[in-house]
């Protein structure tokens, strides 16, 4: 495969951790996206609040920690991690993972990271 | 234009299916270009070789594997989002030791890379939902 041209990817990501597949799959597309170099963001809104608390026990549901797996971003070169802070303040979320070094937004910050973006993809 | 498409729902299931499909034949009879149309989530499910709708159905299946023959155009299934589903061709089934493959041949599998590469190389990427 040809090396692509460097995209502005933004991922939102707006699902709860354990309810779908989709919090893990976006999490795939991010690493994949990361691996061929390209400047992604992600940006987690509504229930994917809940991806980010760091008392999590999925074993209970026999899944992997998706908190813990959220850590392996950096090394794949994906470092813009965005949370809509309104989102976490309808959830009553005071506490997230700070390991994860994830930037809180405003609603106009949200508006401007989909502007700069070059391809969105939710999830 | 230069579209790829992104398509994450299963036939029936949701009609985003049946609007990428749509979407698709629309572009190409505008002259448009599909680099790709790329099956993710339960998307993956779209290239069933054995999902047997009912006669007086529209049949989505049938639909994708035409018009892939007809435009030869790239169709990828997410290997892993199709393994974990259920959905082989032969050579993932032999290597997974399971008796059956059920993925239609007009689709290949593939991996999430090739939706990066389809995104840096194409003007517009279209999703169409769960």
């Amino acid at each position: 495969m040809s090396q692509p041209k460097i995209q502005k990817i933004l991922i939102v990501n707006q699902s709860a951790p354990y309810s779908s597949g989709s919090a893990k799959e976006s999490l795939d597309l991010a690493l994949a996206a990361g691996t061929f170099e390209q400047d992604v963001s992600i940006l987690f809104t509504g229930d994917a609040c809940y991806q980010l608390l760091t008392a999590q026990d999925p074993k209970e549901v026999d899944s992997k920690n998706l908190n813990q797996m959220l850590k392996v971003l950096p090394i794949y070169g994906v470092e813009k991690l965005f949370i809509d802070e309104q989102s976490l303040l309808d959830r009553n979320i005071k506490h997230i993972d700070s390991d994860l070094r994830i930037t809180k937004i405003s609603a106009s910050e949200t508006r401007e990271l989909y502007q700069n973006a070059s391809t969105v993809f939710r999830f | 234009m230069v579209f790829s498409i992104l398509v994450l729902g299963a036939p029936f299931n949701s009609q985003s299916a049946y609007s990428a499909f749509r979407f698709v034949k629309a572009a190409l009879e505008s002259e448009h270009t599909i680099y790709r149309v790329f099956f993710y989530q339960d998307g993956i499910h779209n290239s069933s070789a054995i999902a047997t709708p009912p006669q007086d159905e529209f049949d989505l299946y049938q639909g994708w594997q035409n018009l892939q023959t007809q435009h030869s155009l790239d169709f990828v299934t997410c290997i892993a989002a199709a393994a974990r589903r259920g959905l082989l061709n032969e050579s993932e089934a032999k290597r997974h030791n399971k008796d059956n493959s059920n993925m239609a041949k007009e689709f290949d599998l593939s991996g999430l890379g090739q939706l990066v590469e389809a995104t840096a190389l194409s003007d517009q990427v279209i999703t169409f939902g769960q």
